[in-house]
């Protein structure tokens, strides 16, 4: 009878502890802030269902949550998370032009068809979340049936946009200081893309990044890498060939560990129009409108999308180089 | 009977060492243009290509002057890719396999020498040398601010 009793007080005394200590927990846990629903997304109800089943709990102000959800500490990571998905994605305050919606629906679309979204660790808790096939289709066909929609508006807002503005002398800078350099326009072609908003893509990146690729050296990319995305809008001739018509933008992704370290070590920058004008209004643009994507759909390539595709032999190259 | 399947197994994996030999050749390659510079670009949604074109400051001159044949001292090189639908991003395509290479001069003396080098797999080989040049010199420069 002793033996179990002398047994039983130690165990007693470390649930009290873990009691006391989870009491303790929830004095600082601090609920998320209730945010009103300025402009909700607008789209099918289809979609809208999906969504709000499946990404609004972390990307609206609408959250829906579990009652475990709110208890410390798993309420420190749930609230973490919801902070960090709404910078990048809220579907409550939806301001966006036709063709920014667009650009969105088809990053969820590749969110959603990659696994990537949502969280596979936000699926364990929340089965009731996880994404069918079903509904990939369904987000899918809206996704693609908004290009013919939102491309002619894009175009014309384009279209003032260049008239309105001409280069300036100052060099252009982005707020998080990546700078413009014309230099590219020397640099070797990486690779070639077009995007669903009827652009056309030429890739270039300077000497390091160049060996970078062909070394596969992705994990990290080397420190001094610059790769640039020269976008134009498409224009099309009479027999149906593709050419590159009014330029659109460049698009510069620079690598320095350092100095971008909440952006994977990339600073990015897109500079567009005649004149130039460098996207962002703060230095921390990137983090809320690039990484997520290049983040969760490009890491195999070191967060680059348009890295040249391993298809072709180096025998190939050289006898047709000859 | 079992000979028979010996030898078929052997073939076999003598085929599936061959196959993984050539995707183990397999790189991402970047072309090298030299000293050549990249001019301009298109892409062909019926052959499913998409194509760079490089050249000397004489090419660029030559293509920004709207000439139906290239000036003295011009090199001009036409490189085309497959593109394939992006396999990181639904919405997207890139370039895929390279194709061929055209090579398009004209000498000091205004001789023009037209070249191709593809892997003869490709729909260019019985090609026509006129239509190709008149083509290549179809091309206006890229605008870059």
């Amino acid at each position: 009878m002793t033996t179990i009793k002398k047994k039983s007080y130690p165990i007693a005394i470390i649930f009290l502890i873990s009691l006391g200590i989870f009491v303790g927990l929830q004095f600082f846990n601090e609920p998320l802030k209730g945010e009103s629903v300025t402009k909700p997304i607008e789209a099918p109800r289809e979609v809208i269902s999906i969504l709000e089943n499946s990404c609004f709990n972390c990307h609206s102000n609408q959250q829906n949550l579990n009652w475990y959800d709110k208890i410390a500490p798993i309420s420190w990571a749930v609230n973490k998370d919801v902070k960090r998905a709404k910078e990048v994605l809220n579907f409550s305050e939806w301001n966006y032009s036709a063709g920014e919606h667009q650009g969105k629906m088809y990053a969820i679309l590749n969110m959603m068809q990659s696994g990537k979204m949502p969280l596979p660790e936000y699926t364990i808790l929340h089965p009731s979340a996880k994404i069918t096939p079903k509904d990939v289709e369904v987000i899918r066909k809206y996704t693609l049936s908004l290009s013919s929609i939102s491309s002619n508006k894009k175009v014309e807002k384009e279209i003032s946009k260049s008239v309105e503005t001409k280069k300036s002398n100052d060099t252009p800078v982005s707020p998080n200081g990546v700078k413009y350099t014309d230099d590219y326009k020397n640099w070797k072609v990486i690779s070639m893309s077009t995007l669903f908003d009827h652009s056309l893509r030429v890739i270039y990146g300077n000497d390091i990044a160049v060996k970078a690729i062909e070394n596969e050296d992705f994990h990290p990319w080397p420190d001094g890498s610059v790769v640039v995305k020269s976008v134009w809008k498409q224009e099309k001739l009479a027999d149906g060939e593709i050419r590159a018509g009014e330029f659109v933008n460049a698009q510069f992704m620079v690598k320095d560990s350092k100095k971008y370290t909440d952006t994977e070590g990339w600073g990015f920058a897109k500079f567009s129009g005649n004149d130039l004008h460098p996207t962002g209004k703060t230095e921390s643009f990137a983090r809320e409108s690039c990484i997520a994507c290049h983040h969760q759909l490009a890491e195999k390539t070191g967060y680059l999308f348009d890295v040249p595709m391993k298809l072709n032999t180096e025998k190939l190259l050289k006898t047709l180089q000859k | 009977m079992k000979k028979i399947f010996i030898l078929i197994s052997i073939a076999t994996l003598f085929m599936a060492c061959e196959s993984s030999e050539n995707e183990k050749d397999l790189q991402r390659i970047v072309f090298d243009a030299g000293d050549l510079k990249f001019i301009s670009t298109s892409m062909n949604t019926t052959q499913g290509t998409s194509s760079a074109l490089y050249g000397n400051q004489k090419a660029l001159t030559s293509l920004q002057e709207e000439k139906s044949l290239p000036l003295k001292g011009s090199i001009l090189k036409l490189v085309t890719w497959k593109y394939h639908d992006n396999p990181q991003y639904i919405g997207g395509t890139i370039t895929g396999e390279l194709l061929s290479i055209e090579t398009l001069e004209s000498d000091k003396n205004g001789n023009i020498n037209y070249q191709l080098k593809d892997d003869s797999k490709t729909k260019y080989n019985s090609v026509n040398k006129d239509n190709r040049i008149k083509y290549i010199m179809s091309y206006k420069p890229v605008t870059r601010p």
